[in-house]
């Protein structure tokens, strides 16, 4: 089998929804002729038309509200956000429109469509090319927030995210485009939302991430390896609602836990998690449970020395699991 | 005048050559509509519903006009001031009164606050608060229906105020570039809350805003039913036929507080004796009444008969009780995803 990277796997998840379903169109700017700045929707204006894959002019608040009208009518629109950091015009119809337009109506109406956010850091794309702002999302019932860290994940819960009926915020991590390539089936197949993976199995620690995280994490579950700390290693993939089952049973399991988050640690998803661990499940814990998570500042600095201090890595994140290893 | 198209319709009802039965629908609804919001405004000062109420009194020929005669498919995309919409749209009293009481017959099951009506079945989006939002949303409809090939169109109601809002402008741009099916329906009422029209834009008239997006605008009296009506019967062909938008503005007006618990103290008592003068209700009737269409006894007989419908709507809810509480976590997604339930 050949090798698919991460944004082929979502362009290939776009290619494939829409040709199985025709109520499956396309919205954001550039996707259309020049096939996205990332080149995610490559070739699907000229298999699809321009009445399904639409290059909108910009208006982050008209792609995300126009989104919500279009599938309230019976279409299931997969709008795109250019950078995640330019989501907040759109914030006012995410939150007042798309999340609440089920509970308002009293189930009468629905919407089911999937914002593509391309999000993340450790690209040099400085304050307004690298920000994740999933915490945002993750703080508002009513939508349901993922974030795949591989191709096969990125192919399969795109694809839940279209079929599924709730709206979902799809981030897509811009390292990972290109970076991280895998073998994945040709047949169709989904990757449930809510189910987080158990990317490797250990006794001492649990490690809880997501996205570009997930990798740090795994990079450093294989240090720690040879330094004879067994690290079991969680990709959350869906942050909203999050797999309380499988970590909190992890954490059951370990007894200690770090949480690592690209975004800034103040208010942000592991706050959560940790939170969570402490109520549910204090009582096996032998450790503080630890995060390791971006700086609290106003978003990524620019400068690659900067960038580099700025994110969790696999060094950081080492240094936190043996700290509470030896706790 | 600035140099836009735009062309100003007078009031000259004679001139309107309208079918009797559309005049007297018309004249029905607007009575039906007035007679429901005033009782409301009573309901409340009783104290017999929570919140407050937001009175469309004054400028309610600007909702029913548009409306009247639209298809169950067409959408209305409602702000606050809309009740007009939602009764000659045809959606039931009861549904009307069980949303602004709360109560568990409510579509919205008691979620949402005073009204913020929608019914499916009728076609009116359960509306959000943010100012614009159904604009917004609405325009999506419009496109969707577009992308769908449906000859349905969407009548997106909103105040004066709302149009300063971005998303408001973005919406209005995106349907001119694709020509969607929609009609934009301005309720200018001179205030938006406390804050005069002449504060919220530099312009007079608000369907000048039309023109930098490429699609007709008009500025009618909005306290003429029959013109309301026809205006936008023109407009909705014009939408359907696959022509594009139009940007309606009704010159109107509210003639009590923003909502029941404001004063309206903002505002001369000489401009409301003015605006009173032109009562929507009594235009249409003394029109009626000119040509021959309506009789006082029949007028009265309308009474009788709405105040009926009314009596009876309100006391089904007055008997309906609010929904369980743990209605709060229904419909917050799908059934995949149940919300977690608190043990308090
Ligand atoms: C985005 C937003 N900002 C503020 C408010 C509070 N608010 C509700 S109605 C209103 C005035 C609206 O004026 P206008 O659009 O002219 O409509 P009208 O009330 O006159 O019918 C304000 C400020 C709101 N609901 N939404
Ligand atoms: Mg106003």
């Amino acid at each position: 089998m050949k090798k698919t990277t991460f944004i082929e796997a979502i362009t290939e998840a776009l290619d494939e929804e829409m040709a199985r379903d025709e109520k499956v169109f396309l919205i954001g700017e550039d996707i259309g002729i020049y096939g996205g700045v990332f080149k995610a929707t490559k070739g699907l204006l000229d298999k699809y038309g321009a009445e399904r894959v639409i290059d909108s002019p910009i208006s982050e608040v008209y792609i995300a509200g126009g989104s919500v009208g279009a599938a309230m009518v019976g279409l299931r629109p997969v709008p795109e956000i250019q950078f995640a950091d330019f989501i907040t015009p759109s914030m006012d119809q995410i939150i007042q429109q798309m999340a609440k337009l089920r509970y308002r109506s009293g189930g009468q109406w629905t919407c089911p469509m999937t914002m593509r956010v391309c999000c993340g850091a450790d690209i040099g794309g400085g304050l307004y090319h690298s920000q994740t702002n999933e915490q945002w999302f993750f703080s508002q019932p009513g939508l349901i927030v993922v974030m795949p860290s591989t191709p096969y994940d990125a192919k399969g819960l795109l694809k839940s995210a279209i079929r599924g009926d709730d709206p979902v915020i799809y981030f897509e991590h811009k390292r990972l485009y290109r970076w991280i390539k895998e073998e994945i089936p040709e047949d169709d197949f989904t990757v449930p939302i809510g189910k987080a993976a158990l990317r490797k199995e250990g006794s001492d620690v649990t490690l809880v991430s997501y996205g570009l995280m997930y990798h740090r994490s795994m990079e450093a579950a294989l240090a720690l390896e040879k330094d004879g700390i067994s690290a079991e290693v969680i990709d959350m993939r869906t942050i909203l609602p999050w797999d309380r089952e499988m970590i909190l049973e992890s954490v059951k399991k370990t007894s200690k836990a770090v949480l690592v988050q690209e975004s800034s640690k103040t208010g942000g998803v592991m706050a959560e998690i940790s939170a969570t661990i402490m109520e549910e499940v204090f009582d096996y814990l032998d450790a503080p449970v630890t995060r390791v998570c971006g700086l609290d500042v106003p978003a990524v600095p620019f400068a690659p020395p900067m960038e580099h201090y700025f994110l969790p890595n696999a060094e950081k994140i080492s240094k936190a699991v043996k700290k509470i290893i030896e706790y | 005048m600035p140099a836009s198209k735009k062309k100003t319709v007078k009031s000259k009802t004679d001139q309107i050559g309208l079918p009797d039965e559309t005049m007297l629908g018309l004249f029905s609804n607007l009575l039906k509509t007035r007679l429901l919001d005033e009782r409301f405004r009573k309901l409340y000062r009783q104290g017999r519903f929570a919140g407050t109420y937001f009175s469309a009194v004054g400028q309610d020929a600007s909702t029913v006009g548009p409306t009247y005669g639209l298809r169950d498919e067409d959408l209305i995309a409602p702000s606050h001031r809309e009740i007009g919409a939602s009764v000659t749209k045809g959606v039931p009293l009861d549904k009307i009164a069980g949303q602004i009481y709360a109560r568990e017959s409510s579509p919205d099951k008691g979620k949402s606050h005073p009204c913020h009506y929608g019914w499916k079945a009728k076609g009116v989006i359960a509306p959000s608060s943010t100012l614009a939002g159904q604009t917004v949303v609405g325009t999506g409809c419009a496109m969707g229906f577009q992308i769908q090939k449906k000859d349905n169109v969407v009548l997106a109601f909103f105040g004066e105020g709302a149009t300063a809002r971005g998303g408001w402008h973005e919406a209005l741009n995106y349907a001119g570039i694709y020509k969607l099916p929609i009609v934009y329906i301005c309720q200018n009422n001179l205030w938006a809350e406390s804050v005069p029209a002449s504060l919220a834009a530099a312009i007079t008239d608000f369907s000048d805003r039309a023109k930098a997006y490429g699609f007709p605008g008009v500025t009618i009296d909005g306290n003429d039913v029959f013109i309301t009506h026809k205006t936008a019967v023109e407009a909705i062909d014009r939408a359907r036929k696959g022509d594009g938008p139009t940007l309606i503005e009704c010159k109107t007006y509210r003639w009590y507080g923003h909502s029941e618990i404001d004063p309206a103290d903002y505002r001369t008592s000489q401009e409301l004796e003015d605006w009173k003068s032109r009562d929507p209700i009594k235009f249409a009737e003394k029109t009626l009444m000119d040509i021959g269409l309506l009789t006082t006894t029949k007028k009265e007989a309308l009474v009788e008969q709405f105040n009926q419908e009314i009596d009876e709507a309100i006391d089904a809810v007055d008997k309906d009780k609010y929904a369980d509480p743990e209605e709060a976590y229904n419909d917050v997604y799908s059934e995949q995803f149940p919300v977690r339930r608190v043990d308090w």
